[in-house]
This record gives C-alpha cells, structure tokens and sequence, in this order.
C-alpha cells in the first residue's frame, strides 16, 4: 500500500468552497489552545481603550489578586471536569478551609497551614471515593458535600467573621508581596497551573483522568486504574480548593461563611470553561485556565470601565460568559454536548 | 435503462480531503431504479467517506449530488433522509429500550400527520410500522420491544427505518448497507441476501462489504475504491474475484496457506478454567489454552463466548468455578491484575471499548505496557513515540501519523493500533482476542492474523473468538464450540485435520 500510485490524476483543483468563518476558526490548528488568551488579551486591549488607568500596574495587580482564588477554584474544578464529573462541594471546601485556617493560624502557625490542606485533600478523596466505589453521579454526590461543608463552615465559625489574631503576616505577605505588580498568590496559582499540566501530560495518572474523560470503558478494558484516578482527581480539587481558601485568608486577613470567597463555585465553573475546559469530560488545560480565570475576573472590571450601568452589569456578564464558551470551546468531539 | 427515468443516484467528480489526504477522489458514478450495487475496497480506501457524503454527515469539497435528478446538497442526515436515502449505518443505532415502531418512528419526526396537537397518535405509528414491515417481508410485532430482538432481527428493523424513506412517495428510495454482514453468522447472512433481493422491487441499493464472494452473488455491479479513486466499475457477470481484489490493492492476491504450528501442548496450561458459570450466560465451562497453541471458541452470537472471555479477564464476573493461571486460582482477579499476569483481550467494540478515540497513536499504544519510557512518575514522550513509531511502521499504519488521534483513522488501521497497544508487552502470556478481524479488509486482516501468529511463536496462548468458521479452521490449533452457554464439541485440529465446516456448524446450531 504505497501512497504514490494513484489512479486518475487531480485534473481540477477548483477553490475550496467556503466555509463560515467561525467553522474555518475552529478547523485551525491549535484554534482552542490559542482561544482563552486571545480572548483574554482582546478583552484588556478593548478595556484599554476606554480607560487605560487599567492597564497600569495598579489595574493589573487588581485584576491578578481577583482572579487568583478564582483560579485556584477553576484548577480544581477542571480536574474533576476532565473525568467527565463536577465538583459542585470544591467552592464550599475552600471557605471551610478558609475558616479553619483563620481558627487554627493563631495558635499553630504554619502547621495550621499543613494540617487544613491536608484535611481538604482527605474530604475531596472521599468524594472520590464515594463517587468511584459506589457510582451516585457526582452532580447529587458533591451538592450533598456542599450541604455539609456549608453547615461545616456556619458551625466552626460560629456564623461570625474569624479575624487572624496572630501569625497573621504568615499569610497576609502572600497577598502583599508583588513581582512584576502581580501579588504571589496570583504566582501561586500558576505554579498550581503548571504543575497540574505536567501531572496529566506526563504522567500515568493524568493519563488515566483524561482517558476516563474520553472513554472510560476504553480505559478499564486497558487496566488503567480508573478508580485511584477518580479518587486523585477529586482530592487535587480539595488541595487547590484548600490553596484557594489560603488566598481568601491572606487577602482579607479574616474569614466568614458570607464573606469573601463565598462565591466562587460559579465563577470557578465559569472560568474552568472559559479556559476551553470540556464540560463533558477529556480535554482540559491547566495553563489556558489562568487565562479562564482572568477573563472571568476582569469582565467586572470591564464592564465598570465601558460605563454599563450597575444594573446592567449581570446581564452583560451572563452574555459575555456564553459569547466567549461558544469561542473557546472545542468541538472536535462532533455534536454530542452533555 | 430507461433513459427517459432519471438515474436515483449520480455523483459528477466528487472530492473530499482531510487535511493532506484525499479521502474521496473525482468519483462519477450513477445507479439506475432497482440496482443492486456493491461497494468495495480496503479499509481506508474511502467508502466510508463516500457513504457519509450520500448520507449527509459529511459535504463534499467539490463536485454535485443529483438524487431522482435533482441536486442534492445536503446539510444534515436529515436532508437525506428526505430526499430519499436510507442508510443501515455498520453499528447499530436503534434505542433498545423503545418498540420497532417507536424506532421506526424516530427516523420520521420530520413528517407531519404523526402526532395530533403534540401528541403521538400510537395507533397510526404501530399501523404504518406495521406495513413498513410487511412490505419488507419481516414478520415481527411493531409492539415488540427491540432489546428483545435477536441481532438480525433488529438488521431488518434497521432496513425497515431505512426503508420508510420511500413512504414520502420522492421517486426511487436509495438504501445504503454499510458492511451490514459483518457481525452477522452463516444463516442469518442468507436471510440479509433474501431481504436485499426483496428491496430491489421499489428501491435502489448500495451494498457495502469485504467479502467478495457475496458481492457477487448478491449485486448487480460493483464498485472497487482504492486511495479515494473508483478503480473499477463493473458488472457482477463475467468479472472475477482475482479481478476485483487487483483492483483494491496493489500487488496480486497472495494466499499462502500457513502450515499449522503443529507445536505440541505444554504439560501445563497458561491458563485453565474450571468449571465456570455465570447464570443466564455461560455454563460449567472448563477448558485450557497452552503456550504457542491458538484456542477458537466458535459458536453463535449470544452461545456466551464473548461474555466467557471478559470473565476470564476480570472485566465481569461469574457465579462460580474457577481461573487458574501457571497453577495459581486467579479467580475473581481484576483487570489489572490480570494484565499484571501477562494477559491481553482484544474487544470486538473496537471504537467504544479498545481504544481511547480522542488520544493519538502514541498515547492509544502506551496505555497498557510502557516499558522503559518512565523516569520515576514521569513519562518519558520521546521514548513512547520511538515505541509507537516502531509499531506503525511494523503493521504499516496508514496515515503513518503517530500524533493523529486515533478516531480519525480507518476501522482496520485502528484494530492494528489496538493489538499493537497489547503486543506491546514485554512478556505476553495469553492473547485474547474477540472478533478481532471483524469490518476489516483482506490486507489488515492478513497483517492481523501474522502478528496473531508471531506471538503465537513465541510463546503467547491465543484463545480467539472468529468471525468466521473459516478464520478458525485456518489459524486454530484447537477448536471449542459453545452452545447455549456451553461447550458441545472439541476439536484437536493436528489430529482431525479434514475437519468439514459443515460439522461444525452442525454442533453449533
């Protein structure tokens, strides 16, 4: 079977009839690798026009230390979003860290910071646990942990904000120290970002995750260790939810179960999918997700610099949100969208 | 032909690539009212393409579609469906939890009349159905429940969907059947053959199949692609099948005939099970497979051979007896651990079981076994490409694209990246492979049974499931038949070597 012989030669190349133009976008190589950043930087160029102040290094250490948390969320959630579940409880995980953080800081400085990321990742390998071992579907598993950890979260603060009495500047110089006008925990979350494409580009069980993603009985019939892999990928979203509720509490310096972070769990989503995440599972980016997330956290921002009215804010968010999913998504999977 | 009659189908130089490859070549053809036409080729030659572009999936680059003489662009499979072309997809895609009506229904959703003010009008869906039905000559109760159906019953109420086309009254209905033999035993083919003999009578057919002898004895003409280009466009009477197959691949026809290994069993089995049941499957099945020895189950679709295989692989379970490996009871093992056992299963649901679609060449072949391409938790991408560049280069994979993903390859180039993802073991002890030639033409499935074979020779135990009786006549140094879930016959083939397939298939049925 060689390919240089063929039969009739090509007597007309006449021109490829076109395409629309979104199609021919989305046909292009690496289109939705490309999309989350160039919707991103399309975004601030649009906003620098009506304000530049944005752009100047205050607008963009705002803009960074907003989106960090969001991002940490996301990186957590698009995880759990790649093995096709969702993790409705990871938001609520981060502010029961937050809390538990803002309690146990004063008397046990930086074991406190071990010891809460250690309790998340042990609460989101449960989830993982009960999702992989007794299949609920992790929609009505995860809204009953987000149940839990929301009472979890009233009780331990006693439904009062818990200010950081001691060890305070621990945290706090996470949020206050800048490198190029970008505040660590922004840097935090990058790190988290690379790290997390690394683990499922390069090792067996990022593989694993995203092959369950793709197909799952595909991959259990090739021995991968589907259940490890679920149970991993929901304890990452518990750790990085922890690292978000870390973020809350060096931004505020306190936390509450109304107060900051309390509503992350859809901007997360929101940014998770912006960053070109597939909803229905087997194909995300980590690195696209910090690009996901400050859209998600600028369009706010945005919204205030072009002049749109307080009421109209939301609407113009909900629009946004669907413009820019319908641009970054990818469809190679063909029609079927769960 | 009556030249006042337009032709039901003409395609004036249709071209559709992917990327570099031209999938579809400047094809022209035409079929006129109540032709019966074979489509032929090796996998990857296009047809599949070609079948996708008469169905409305994919659009042409160039050229134009007349059906019933008039221009056809569709946009959707819908848009076929109403101007009259049926298709018999190869996998099936009926909803097994509805009724033959209601599935017969759902291809009609477009039509008015059958609900009233939003609601289903049921007795009339049953009644038409029903004559759908009949007018195909298959007597099955429209009420019935198609879970229930054996499997060539529901090939017919796949016809039967395809054929309501024609209940639009649009000119000459065009039913397409995509390799609908392939999963299909010896005596279920035959009532295919009546059925396409019946459909002839109103309707125009296009026969999609790798199996020569049944194109010819079933079409009218046949078609030969090869590399997207129609290489042969001839009547059934008077053309060969050494014809024919110069026409799909390059070189001349070589049918070697492979002596049998001939090697003799081990003392020891590889694997032994022992009297192992699953209610309702498979019954008290004991048999043993031997290093260098290939193993056939032969039997029927639903005699319990498929489901006996996963068992032994830990994929399901069973309610009793027992695996035994190199002397260990490994019964009730997992997946893994089997695998960690040196074992290997080739699914027959190629697409939603063997491979992982989206992933590429590369990733599909390191999911098992990776050899040296670790550094602690970390893979190693050069390493696994070498590996995987090696395997494609060995089964010669077409396109020679380890980082394509592995959806977009042909039925036959994609099985070759599943056994490679197998063969890839560094020390493969038992070989399970379920339909492995199943959709696949004359040139894989030789690539195929060498490679079956070369393990074979090195020690590995086969246990196949074949397609066909034929398949393990040629390969099998043992053969089981299986029954209703049992085993009713064993053939030791070094000993009984003018074994008649009649005899066999007399066991099996």
């Amino acid at each position: 079977m060689t390919q240089n012989t063929t039969y009739s030669p090509d007597l007309v190349t006449e021109p490829r009839q076109s395409v629309d133009f979104l199609g021919r976008l989305r046909h292009m190589a690496g289109w939705h690798t490309l999309a989350p950043p160039l919707v991103f930087f399309a975004m601030l160029l649009v906003v620098g026009i009506f304000n530049s102040n944005y752009l100047g290094p205050l607008g963009i250490s705002i803009a960074t230390a907003s989106a960090a948390p969001i991002m940490l969320v996301a990186l957590g959630q698009s995880m759990v979003l790649n093995i096709g579940s969702i993790d409705l409880s990871n938001a609520a995980i981060s502010l029961f860290g937050a809390i538990l953080l803002a309690l146990a800081l004063p008397p046990m400085g930086v074991g406190a910071l071990i010891g809460v990321l250690l309790l998340l990742t042990v609460i989101g390998a449960i989830n993982g646990a009960i999702l992989a071992y007794t299949h609920v579907p992790s929609f009505a598993l995860t809204l009953g942990t987000l149940g839990i950890l929301q009472t979890a979260a009233l009780v331990t603060s006693g439904s009062e904000t818990i200010y950081v009495t001691e060890n305070r500047e621990l945290v706090t110089s996470l949020y206050n120290t800048k490198m190029l006008s970008i505040p660590l925990t922004f840097w935090l979350g990058v790190i988290v970002a690379v790290a997390y494409w690394v683990l499922l580009r390069l090792t067996v069980i990022g593989q694993t995750m995203t092959a369950i993603g793709k197909n799952e009985s595909g991959a259990l019939l090739s021995a991968l260790p589907t259940k490890r892999a679920k149970i991993v990928a929901f304890a990452i979203s518990g750790f990085t939810g922890g690292l978000a509720g870390l973020v809350i509490v060096s931004q505020a310096g306190s936390a509450s179960a109304s107060g900051l972070g309390s509503a992350l769990l859809l901007p997360g989503i929101a940014a998770a999918l912006v960053g070109g995440t597939s909803i229905s599972g087997g194909l995300t980016n980590p690195l696209n997700i910090i690009f996901g997330a400050l859209t998600v956290a600028f369009v706010p921002i945005a919204i205030q610099a072009i002049g749109f009215s307080a009421q109209a804010q939301s609407l113009v968010y909900g629009v946004f949100i669907i413009v820019v999913v319908a641009l970054t998504t990818t469809r190679t999977r063909g029609l079927v969208i769960k | 032909m009556n030249s006042s009659i337009p032709p039901v189908l003409k395609l004036t130089r249709i071209s559709r690539s992917f990327g570099k490859v031209k999938a579809v070549n400047n094809i022209s053809l035409e079929i006129a009212k109540g032709e019966v036409i074979g489509l032929t080729g090796e996998n990857g030659a296009g047809k599949s393409t070609l079948l996708k572009i008469l169905a409305g999936i994919e659009r042409p680059d160039e050229g134009t579609m007349e059906i019933n003489g008039k221009v056809a662009n569709f946009r959707s499979p819908n848009d076929a469906f109403r101007a009259g072309v049926g298709v018999v997809h190869q996998e099936q895609s009926l909803f097994t939890n509805l009724t033959i009506a209601e599935n017969i229904d759902q291809q009609n959703t477009a039509r008015p009349g059958l609900s009233r003010f939003g609601c289903q009008d049921w007795g009339r869906i049953n009644r038409e159905a029903a004559a759908v039905l009949k007018k195909i000559g298959v007597d099955l109760d429209p009420r019935t429940r198609v879970g229930d159906l054996s499997f060539v019953d529901r090939q017919m109420v796949e016809i039967a969907r395809a054929v309501c086309v024609e209940a639009d009254g649009q000119g000459t209905p065009l039913i397409i059947l995509d390799e609908p033999t392939a999963v299909l035993e010896q005596a279920e083919v035959e009532v295919l053959e009546r059925e396409i003999r019946k459909l002839r009578e109103f309707a125009s057919v296009i026969f999609v199949s790798h199996r020569l002898d049944e194109v010819l004895r079933i079409c009218d003409r046949v078609l030969v692609m090869r590399h997207g280009v129609l290489t042969s466009d001839r009547s059934t009477r008077g053309v060969t099948r050494d014809e024919l197959f110069r026409a799909m691949v390059d070189e001349a026809p070589t049918i070697e005939a492979h002596p049998r290994s001939g090697r003799p069993r081990d003392l020891k089995p590889a694997i032994e099970v022992r009297n192992l049941s699953r209610a309702g499957v498979f019954r008290d099945i004991s048999f043993a497979a031997y290093s260098g020895r290939i193993t056939a189950l032969v039997g029927t679709n639903g005699s319990g051979r498929g489901a006996l295989m996963r068992a032994i692989f830990g994929a399901v379970a069973h309610d009793a007896g027992t695996i035994v490996v190199e002397g260990r009871d490994v019964s009730h093992w997992s997946i893994r651990e089997a695998v960690q056992a040196g074992l290997a299963y080739v699914p027959a649901e190629r697409k939603t079981e063997g491979m992982i679609g989206g992933y590429s060449g590369t990733r599909n072949i390191a999911l098992v076994h990776r050899g040296d391409a670790m550094i602690g938790p970390f893979l190693r991408p050069r390493r696994l490409e070498k590996t995987a560049q090696g395997w494609f280069d060995r089964l010669d994979v077409n396109p020679n694209d380890i980082a394509q993903p592995l959806d977009q390859f042909s039925g036959g180039n994609q099985q070759k990246v599943v056994l490679a993802k197998w063969l890839n073991s560094p020390d493969l002890k038992v070989l399970m492979l379920d339909h492995p030639l199943r959709g696949l033409d004359v040139g894989v499935s030789q690539t195929v049974n060498a490679e079956i074979r070369q393990a074979c020779e090195h020690g590995t135990a086969v246990i196949l499931i074949p397609d066909t009786i034929e398949e393990a006549l040629e390969l099998a140094d043992e053969i089981f038949v299986m029954r209703d879930g049992q085993l009713s016959a064993h053939h030791d083939m070094s000993l009984a070597s003018d074994l008649a397939i009649k005899e066999i298939v007399a066991e099996m049925v």
